[in-house]
């Protein structure tokens, strides 16, 4: 009867964002301005599109092998100074950085998807710390208070009106509902400043690792990740295993793929982070923590990936480059936004529900969701077949493995 | 059912399925009626597949409106498509309802299908159906998750077809026409049917013929899921209208082809989410709308229902939904 009332709750919450107005008006004006962005940008870097069956064929060899590429990738890190570490499970990967952190701290976090799958700021805010989400949106649902609704956007369901007050609530100042976004912006640029610079821990994701050499590819447009990943003295990283590929050529192939799918020609940053700062300046003798931190380390994280792995269909769901393109195109995710969805979203969040959070009742919900329509393995650049996927998880759920 | 975390809706339609060889649950002979007076031969090499879908679809739009309610409503939390205990809490007899519905001359059903044999024997096509023989697609089994009983279910409709002496199918439903086409080789060894969409066959044959439709018309085309992305027809309806005289196709900017975005009736979603389903249907002709047509024309069943139903939500009045095999019938009259 618990799975009967679960899949009750879960229809509940997705009717009452489907009878949501505002979200909906939020979610439509995304969509039109995301398909004509992607399309610009395709149009632009025509060449993007082939550079995408290349980045399945180098997702396809690399998922299998996520283990041996991830302990590569550690021994590369190591070389370079910094510290790898392997995590089996959310907990174990909780406790490394938990570990590494301590308490009373000042953190400051760029967005990571992993982040959320393992609840990290959560974890450390419950150990005592104090933690600041820096990319806008993402600290617009921190101080909300609510969860993220979409990969790449994360409060795409809240509008400018309900940010003003937010903000005049959070920073002591009056915004008023009408006021320009531009001030909104400035307001949490200012709110954030000294953060960066009086943290001990500055806390990112990556898109993409290198495995060969141990670099991180982190795309983003504010500037937050630079600053949170260079003025503290210590960087410590969280990447799901799946994310990592040979080589550094490789890496420049998915990074361009998932900003071109993601709607940027080119995104305003990407760092590519190796090892620990440091100088040879005086005397050649390599010292560490020069201008950015002292200490790099990484946690990759397998919590159920290698399991998925194994799956000859639903493996594909670790080919997403979380570039956010499919979620446009859903039907549902246009009136439901991130509550059709669990850890991830949409079709892909059931399969992650299913095999990585092992969570079957919340699998149903969200595999019986999905139209099985189709429209977003059009979008994908890697062509992830969420039809087929899903269909062969119901066969799953309701006939069993 | 296997397991309880299939949802109710879908269990139902199995359940129907798997006992009475269509998705209702009501007799084959019912389905059959709109065949009465075409005289189509029961054996034939070539026969015609016509689907619960549409055979059905009066019934269906029954169901659907009933299920709606029932979801809106209290009980609807309670009861998600619960239909077998439904039907007998309230004392409900859905067969009763449906030849209700029947004798009350609610035959839209008999349109599509009776257009598309006139269609076919225009063009020289003289199919066979097998009326209440015809077995079902199961495609629902299918996406429902209960691929081993999709699986069976196949088995036996194949047997089924071949003891008929089939040799090709031509078939009108997307979902049915899939699952003949593309799913049932997966689970049968040696399948050596040939079955052909409706929309392949006019498409090549089009082009022979002087079509005119009897007034100008401006029409949007909404291409069903299955057709566009499942089974690559993507030009062919297209040819088709832009071959009848007094039709001026306006298509949506970014919605069209294998960019259509969804009815909100994929793979029998309307019996899960009832009133999501209805969402998102009124979404789908909003979108259509803004190309401004007399007629929405679309080519599958589930579509047909869920854009009138759309169009309904709206209160719009003075714009039709046709299936393109009605509007390829009426064009070849006149």
């Amino acid at each position: 009867m618990k799975k009967q009332s679960d899949f009750k709750s879960y229809k509940k919450e997705i009717m009452g964002a489907a009878h949501n107005d505002r979200l909906r008006l939020a979610l439509s004006r995304a969509v039109k301005s995301f398909r004509a962005n992607v399309k610009n940008a395709l149009e632009k870097f025509p060449h993007t599109v082939k550079l995408a069956d290349e980045v399945l064929e180098i997702k396809k060899k690399a998922i299998p092998d996520m283990e041996k590429l991830a302990r590569q990738a550690i021994a590369s890190i190591e070389e370079n100074k910094g510290k790898g570490y392997i995590a089996r499970t959310s907990e174990e990967a909780l406790e490394i950085i938990a570990n590494l952190v301590g308490t009373k701290k000042l953190i400051v976090k760029g967005k990571s998807m992993t982040g959320e799958e393992i609840g990290l700021r959560e974890h450390l805010e419950e150990k005592g710390n104090e933690v600041y989400e820096t990319d806008l949106g993402e600290f617009i649902i921190q101080k909300l208070g609510d969860r993220p609704m979409h990969i790449t956007s994360p409060s795409i369901h809240v509008p400018r009106e309900d940010v003003a007050r937010l903000f005049s609530k959070v920073m002591g100042q009056e915004i008023a509902p009408d006021a320009e976004i531009a001030d909104m912006v400035a307001a949490a640029r200012e709110y954030l400043r000294d953060k960066f610079f009086r943290a001990d821990i500055g806390i990112s994701g990556a898109n993409v690792v290198a495995a060969e050499t141990g670099t991180l590819f982190i795309i983003e447009n504010e500037g937050n990740i630079r600053l949170s990943t260079s003025a503290p003295p210590v960087h410590i990283a969280l990447v799901g295993m799946e994310k990592l590929v040979p080589t550094l050529s490789d890496a420049f192939k998915v990074s361009e793929v998932t900003w071109r799918y993601a709607n940027y020609t080119i995104p305003s940053y990407v760092s590519l982070v190796s090892g620990p700062s440091k100088t040879g300046d005086i005397e050649k003798v390599t010292t560490y923590g020069a201008h950015g931190p002292k200490e790099f380390h990484v946690i990759f994280l397998d919590g159920g990936r290698t399991r998925l792995a194994k799956y000859p269909l639903l493996r594909q769901a670790l080919y997403c480059l979380r570039c956010g393109g499919c979620l446009y195109e859903c039907p549902v995710f246009a009136v439901t936004a991130g509550h059709f969805g669990d850890k991830y979203f949409t079709g892909i969040g059931a399969v992650w529900a299913a095999i990585v959070n092992k969570d079957s009742e919340k699998a149903a919900s969200l595999a019986y969701t999905c139209l099985t329509c189709g429209r977003c393995r059009q979008r994908c650049p890697v062509k992830i077949d969420v039809p087929e996927m899903v269909i062969e998880l119901r066969k799953f759920l309701a006939e069993g493995e | 059912m296997d397991s309880d975390l299939v949802p109710p809706g879908l269990t139902y339609l199995a359940d129907n399925i798997i006992t009475r060889q269509n998705i209702l649950g009501v007799t084959k002979e019912q389905g059959a009626r709109w065949a009465q007076k075409l005289n189509l031969p029961s054996r034939a090499d070539t026969v015609f597949f016509a689907g619960c879908g549409y055979q059905f679809s009066a019934q269906l739009e029954v169901l659907m409106s009933l299920a709606r309610g029932i979801d809106k409503s209290v009980i609807g939390s309670e009861l998600p498509m619960r239909f077998a205990r439904f039907q007998k809490k309230l004392g409900l007899n859905l067969p009763g309802i449906y030849s209700n519905v029947l004798s009350r001359g609610g035959d839209a059903e008999v349109k599509p299908l009776e257009a598309a044999v006139k269609v076919l024997r225009n063009m020289g096509i003289q199919p066979g159906y097998l009326a209440k023989n015809e077995p079902c697609c199961g495609a629902t089994l299918y996406h429902a998750g209960l691929q081993s009983k999709f699986a069976e279910n196949a088995r036996k409709a194949y047997q089924v077809l071949k003891d008929s002496g089939v040799k090709r199918v031509i078939s009108v439903v997307p979902y049915c026409t899939h699952a003949l086409q593309k799913l049932f080789p997966l689970y049968i060894k040696d399948y050596d049917l040939e079955v052909r969409h409706f929309l392949e066959i006019v498409a090549e044959k089009i082009s022979l013929f002087k079509l005119r439709y009897p007034r100008p018309v401006r029409v949007t085309y909404h291409d069903p899921c299955q057709m566009v992305r499942f089974m690559n027809l993507i030009e062919e309806p297209r040819r088709i209208l832009r071959a009848i005289e007094g039709i001026t196709l306006v298509e949506t900017d970014w919605t069209r082809g294998e960019w259509a975005t969804c009815c909100g009736g994929g793979g029998g979603f309307e019996t899960v989410f009832p009133e999501l389903s209805q969402v998102l249907a009124v979404n789908r002709v909003t979108e259509l709308l803004e190309t401004k047509p007399d007629i929405i024309i679309t080519h599958c069943p589930g579509c047909i229902m869920q854009l009138k139903d759309g169009l309904h939500q709206l209160k719009i009045e003075g714009v039709e939904v046709l299936d393109l095999i009605q509007i390829v019938a009426t064009a070849m009259e006149s």
